[in-house]
């Protein structure tokens, strides 16, 4: 400890860190002075504090190097000077990782283990733990078992601990400890009692019985440690989550109940677990909401800060629960901890009423400029939420917002305002205009390259839609003479859908394009000089195929398939419909999930990430009987065709090519004690379909996946798509050993029948975003329209009638047409994709309540290729 | 070293600190032969197999050891010679009534003789012919001739039967190799 004391005293007077300009090699040079005798304990523990600060600092030392630092390390063990030793513990520990032979220790560190010194045994054992592997721990298993039992506390803690730790590498050794353990949770010492309670969990944790057991036995005779409880109201959550009890579970109970535990710790903790389980009714909250209430007139601001911060998470889902806590909440306003103010504002933003805004509003701003990035962002986040909830107070909103843009702040503050504006535009057309006025501001001032891409990608997109595009075009143009070449490229590009957009304005962004192809950069010309040589075919379809909708394949394709042609060479002309399509549902996902990415929806596939589709493709050439059918179109998403706890699990994904279909699938076996041999899936061919191969699976051992593929022809006749394929599995049984998974020589015939295999218009249909539809829609031309009108008695609602249009036709909702606004009885849905074969195909649909409660559909389909119009009409019906 | 611990060298008070490496073959008693020599107090009733080594100080007539008592099992001979170089004598326990692994001990011992931290150097080598006790056992002079030692020429050796349990020849063994260490310190100086 002095010479801790020294050193801080050291960096005061130098006022820097003695350690700053340490270099490796000098440090281990002088580790070799450990090897002098006799040991001054003085120098040697300044020495090896060195060594420990570079091996935390990240430097990485070679395992040559390590070694011998660690054998000269090993000859302080002749020091008794105590804080020596101590380092020397830690030293083993950071080296064990890095140094070879390290079980040299071991005798040593087990002889401090055992000794008379207390303040060396704990240390000790949690260095002897961490060089010790498997294959030694038996050696010191007995000395473990005493050591946890043992009646000095921090002994006890040090072994149960390393025990844990070692319990990720031997599992099976550890768990022989449980009862040493069972004896220390009824320690009197409150960190004993935590441990013991925590390692107890770990060994059971496999095992959802013994860990119920373990919950209801602590959870009735009392627990002294509040650590410990706090840990058992953790396993109870947990507990309660796998099982989906909800409130009526008796772990629920026994939460209830810490609620009123004396200490305040336990008392935090299970209000915080009531809070966060998912299906919680109001009245299992109120107890818990009511506590938290307590704490936010509590003196201690740390209880403060937890109350208001899970309040605040509370107010999310159940904003009406914590309602009852606005009147505290208001109070916590005026806290001299700003951390603990802007969480209550921000609760009381999503709890408040629409008139409480403004006043809020102006009660944040007035500290706006106090408080750390972070929270600035929870600020904006809860922003963005009130701009759902009140679409009414977006002026006020987005005025604060345009204010806080052009305020100081680090780039994820900004992206998060950016994103905030970006979804308020979305989600309500009203702001639109006000938003991209702001929006175009904030870019005329920008450091950050990303955000000002993002904004001008938007304005191309929104901007041309407005009532008055011309007034962006000074905004970008400005860009294009004053930012950095990326910035530059994405302006000239925004400028060019203002162009194909906007006929009257095509003239002036010709003009301001030509400008751009003498700039410096490559991109930024090659991109000008492209968008001026579409623009001046001046056709429609040119411009909104090249310009406004962007590359559909996808970019892993595109080079797989581009470099497939340069090395064949051929006379015939590159065709990119052979190319995949990127694959649109996964982006539509993910942006579902955070609607942050709304805006990058379109510019999504341009990232070159190899998409589930990819994956597929790779896996189906390396079969060799499966190469040879071209591009892969479309992977279904899996379908399980057995119930997840059979004997024999098979998921099924239909791969679709131009002439064939693959139906994959992937079988496990879940019997320990039979192997499968030649595993096909037998299929029963539907109209018109024809099975050509079966390949099949040679081996399937107990859980381990394997695949095994069906080939189909698909039928000539164009109009025939869909059928229904009853399924078989067949194999050969060999029985086996359970533990060494040797099969017997002899096998006998067996099946197993599956759940049928559809086949819809889905599989054949490959979503793809038109960004303008009107435009596609005149493009593609009613040469191969087809119109028809059903009633739809089954649904009751528009919402749900959409949903079920795009699940049967797995086309892409554009247009954000499949949201429809509140109160309408009547809503137009536009659909795109791309047939197999790659045909255009579009949908419109327009959908209206009747009076008898059901949905009538008029659908229009117009494609390219006559038989596609035939399949999507008939679809439906 | 300081002018104090010089001034309390030279009065007898404190004595000067060597330290030795006790190596062998496993179960040949070194851990035990230590043990011996520690005060009763500290003494240990159950010896198990050393894994690594263990640090053990002890004091003869003029001089304090700091003993390095290495693991002689097989996997671990090799992280002996992590410490030949700063140690100021050897010990090596033979046990006198395995005759079968005398061959194993004489390689072990030749191996120690050829590495480079111990060659050049007149370093002493104290040999405890262990377990004389046991009736299968050899004689100490029958030992040496197993073990080759007329051969060691450059440095001073000797040999001496022992009984680590009940601590006979120990202490005559431990006078002779601090009278050779107390001689080569002298030398050394002069």
């Amino acid at each position: 400890m002095m010479m801790l004391k020294r050193d801080k005293k050291e960096e005061e007077e130098g006022g820097g860190n003695p350690f700053s300009n340490l270099e490796r090699s000098s440090v281990l040079q002088e580790a070799r002075t450990f090897n002098e005798t006799p040991i001054n304990p003085r120098k040697c523990g300044h020495i090896l504090t060195k060594v420990l600060y570079i091996i935390n600092q990240g430097e990485i030392i070679g395992s040559t190097e390590a070694t011998e630092a660690f054998f000269a390390m090993t000859k302080l063990f002749q020091s008794k000077d105590p804080i020596l030793r101590r380092l020397v513990y830690l030293g083993i520990k950071e080296m064990s990782k890095i140094a070879q032979d390290v079980i040299i220790v071991t005798s040593s560190l087990m002889k401090d283990m055992t000794g008379k010194e207390d303040q060396f045994r704990g240390p000790a054992i949690r260095a002897l733990c961490s060089i010790t592997d498997t294959s030694m721990l038996q050696s010191i298993e007995r000395y473990m078992k005493q050591a946890i039992v043992d009646k000095v506390p921090a002994v006890s803690s040090a072994a149960l601990v390393s025990s844990l730790h070692l319990s990720k590498s031997s599992q099976e050794v550890v768990k022989r400890w449980v009862n040493e353990a069972q004896e220390a949770v009824n320690s009197d010492n409150i960190m004993v009692q935590y441990h013991a309670l925590g390692l107890l969990y770990h060994i059971r944790r496999s095992d959802k019985l013994a860990v119920t057991k373990l919950v209801s036995k602590f959870s009735k005779h009392t627990l002294k440690s509040p650590y410990a409880y706090c840990l058992l109201i953790r396993i109870a959550t947990k507990l309660i989550e796998e099982e989906d009890a909800g409130s009526s579970s008796p772990m629920f109970d026994f939460i209830e109940s810490c609620l009123r535990h004396k200490s305040e710790m336990v008392i935090y903790e299970a209000a915080q677990a009531i809070v966060q389980l998912k299906n919680t009714t109001a009245k299992d909250l109120a107890p818990a909401v009511s506590v938290l209430q307590l704490f936010c007139s509590s003196p201690k601001p740390t209880l403060r800060f937890a109350a208001v911060r899970t309040l605040n998470k509370v107010a999310m889902k159940h904003p009406a629960a914590v309602t009852a806590c606005n009147l505290d909440l208001e109070n916590l306003i005026t806290d001299v901890n700003r951390s603990i103010a802007t969480l209550a504002i921000t609760t009381l933003l999503k709890t408040g009423s629409e008139t409480s805004v403004d006043r809020l509003m102006k009660q944040i701003s007035s500290f706006m400029s106090e408080i750390s990035d972070e929270f600035k962002i929870v600020v904006v986040q809860a922003i963005r939420s009130l701009c759902a909830k009140f679409p009414r107070k977006h002026s006020v909103l987005m005025n604060f917002l345009a204010s806080m843009l052009r305020d100081e702040g680090g780039f994820d503050y900004k992206r998060e305002i950016v994103d905030c504006i970006i979804a308020t535009i979305e989600e309500n057309p009203e702001a639109k205009e006000a938003g991209l006025a702001h929006l175009c501001e904030f870019i005329e001032d920008c450091e950050h390259t990303v955000l000002a891409t993002k904004i001008l990608h938007l304005l191309g997109r929104e901007g041309p839609r407005t009532p008055t595009p011309s007034k962006y075009i000074r905004f970008i143009y400005n860009r294009v003479i004053l930012e950095n070449a990326a910035v530059r490229a994405a302006a000239v590009s925004a400028l060019a859908k203002f162009g194909a957009h906007c006929e009257e304005l095509m003239h002036s962004c010709i003009v301001l394009l030509e400008r751009c192809q003498m700039d410096t950069d490559d991109e930024v010309r090659d991109r000008a000089t492209f968008y001026v040589n579409v623009l001046k075919q001046q056709q429609r379809a040119l411009s909104s195929a090249y310009i406004l909708n962007g590359l559909q394949v996808s970019v892993v394709g595109l080079e797989r398939a581009l470099h497939h042609y340069t090395l064949e060479p051929s006379e015939t002309p590159f065709d990119m419909k052979t190319v995949p399509l990127a694959t649109q549902p996964i982006v539509e996902q993910k942006v579902r999930e955070t609607p942050s990415m709304a805006g990058e929806a379109v510019s999504k596939p341009d990232k070159a990430a190899a998409t589930r589709q990819d994956v597929y493709q790779e896996q189906l050439a390396a079969v060799p009987e499966l190469a040879n059918l071209g591009a892969l179109f479309k992977s279904s998403q899996p379908v399980e065709i057995t119930e997840s706890e059979t004997e024999y699990y098979v998921q099924c994904v239909k791969h679709t090519f131009s002439n064939y279909i693959v139906f994959q699938f992937d079988c496990t076996n879940t019997l320990n004690d039979q192997v499968l041999e030649k595993v096909t899936v037998d299929m029963e061919a539907a109209d018109g379909f024809e099975v050509v191969k079966q390949i099949p699976c040679a081996s399937l051992p107990y859980n381990k996946p394997g695949t095994t593929y069906t080939l189909a022809h698909l039928p000539e006749d164009p109009t025939i798509v869909t059928g229904t394929f009853p399924c078989t599995l067949k194999f050969v049984v060999k029985d086996c050993d359970p533990n060494t998974g040797e099969p017997d020589d002899e096998g006998y015939d067996d099946e197993y029948v599956l759940e049928d295999v559809e086949v819809s218009v889905a599989d054949h249909v490959q979503k793809v975003l038109k960004p303008n539809f009107a435009a596609s829609w005149e493009e593609v031309g009613p040469e191969n329209e087809l119109e028809d009108t059903f009633a739809l008695s089954s649904m009751s609602t528009l919402e749900e009638a959409i949903k079920n249009i795009i699940q049967y036709l797995g086309l892409q909702p554009c247009e954000r047409s499949d949201k429809v606004p509140e109160g309408k009885s009547a809503h137009t849905l536009y659909l795109a994709g791309i047939y197999r074969g790659g045909h255009d195909a579009l949908v419109r649909a327009k959908l209206a309540l009747d009076s008898s409660g059901g949905v009538t559909m008029q659908l229009t389909v117009r494609s390219t290729d006559p038989h596609v119009s035939e399949v999507l009409a008939t679809a439906i019906a | 070293m300081g002018f104090f611990d010089t001034l309390a060298q030279w009065l007898g008070v404190k004595k000067r600190e060597v330290s030795v490496l006790v190596v062998g073959l496993d179960n040949s008693g070194k851990s035990t032969i230590i043990n011996h020599f520690k005060p009763s107090e500290s003494k240990n009733h159950d010896i198990v197999p050393t894994v690594g080594f263990n640090v053990e100080r002890f004091k003869s007539k003029a001089l304090a050891f700091t003993a390095f008592d290495m693991s002689g099992q097989g996997r671990y001979r090799n992280l002996w010679e992590h410490y030949y170089r700063e140690c100021h004598g050897i010990i090596f326990v033979i046990d006198s009534s395995d005759k079968l692994r005398m061959v194993v001990a004489k390689d072990e011992l030749d191996l120690l003789l050829q590495h480079p931290d111990l060659k050049n150097r007149r370093i002493p080598i104290l040999f405890f012919a262990n377990k004389m006790d046991l009736r299968e056992s050899v004689s100490s002079v029958k030992c040496s001739s197993l073990m080759g030692l007329e051969q060691i020429r450059d440095k001073p050796w000797h040999i001496c039967a022992s009984n680590a349990v009940t601590g006979e020849g120990l202490s005559e063994g431990v006078d002779w190799l601090s009278d050779q260490i107390k001689d080569l310190i002298e030398s050394r100086k002069k």
